[in-house]
């Protein structure tokens, strides 16, 4: 079982999610989130800066600006994780800085509250 | 790789993230979270609050940089010398992989 962490753009969630569910992953948990990468700035900002206008300085400030992204996590089984990472990836993918990582986590155990079921069993969507 | 998720208190947030950026970890993610802790929240007068609004910030390192991350986090995020109720937990969990969406490489190292 692992846990798949995604950061993506606000604007791919509805496509990213549903291309997990016709990739078979309908359950994920998502929400917004603040963030900032390995340092991307506005050029502009940077071109005013070089030139020394003040407003431009003021702006870029000391640390890059944190920037509005969607956290996605699901869990899944081990064969699944490189569907998903695949799946993200293509539909999230512009070649630009700022589409986002990916974190595959372990995860030592699930339950499924409403069955009491545990394991890969509490995560299986095929069962009903 | 390593998952450091630290939750601190909202007010030092800006710190913690400023101290991150000096120590070299750019990229770190942020999250709103309402919590309790060991304390069952906070009691004034006789409402007792029991879901503190804390920031969570989470960041994926090297397992050889896990402890300097955690002390750059310990160091900002405490309140005065000795610290208090309320500054916060750092969680570390293992992280298998990771990706670059942009790029779509594999950016797995130990």
């Amino acid at each position: 079982m692992k846990e798949v962490m995604a950061v993506i753009r606000m604007t791919r969630m509805n496509q990213t999610k549903q291309a997990l569910a016709e990739a078979g992953v309908s359950s994920l948990t998502a929400c917004k989130v603040l963030g900032r990468g390995k340092g991307i700035v506005d050029y502009r900002l940077l071109q005013g800066a070089e030139a020394g206008h003040e407003e431009a300085i003021a702006q870029l400030g000391r640390d890059p600006k944190l920037v509005p992204k969607r956290l996605l996590v699901t869990v899944v089984p081990d064969a699944k994780v490189a569907t998903v990472v695949e799946t993200i990836i293509s539909v999230n993918q512009t070649g630009q800085a700022g589409d986002g990582k990916i974190f595959v986590l372990p995860v030592l155990g699930a339950i499924r509250v409403r069955t009491g079921e545990t394991g890969e069993a509490a995560i299986n969507e095929m069962t009903e | 790789m390593i998952m450091i998720r630290a939750i601190v208190r909202p007010d030092k947030c800006d710190a913690v993230m400023a101290a991150l950026m000096d120590a070299g970890f750019p990229a770190v993610t942020r999250i709103n979270v309402h919590g309790r802790g060991k304390q069952r929240g906070l009691k004034v007068g006789e409402i007792q609050y029991d879901e503190l609004p804390k920031e969570l910030l989470m960041l994926v390192v090297r397992k050889e940089d896990q402890d300097f991350a955690i002390q750059a986090i310990m160091r900002a995020a405490r309140t005065g010398e000795k610290g208090a109720y309320g500054d916060g937990k750092v969680f570390v969990s293992p992280v298998d992989d990771v990706y670059t969406v942009s790029s779509g490489q594999k950016e797995t190292v130990v």
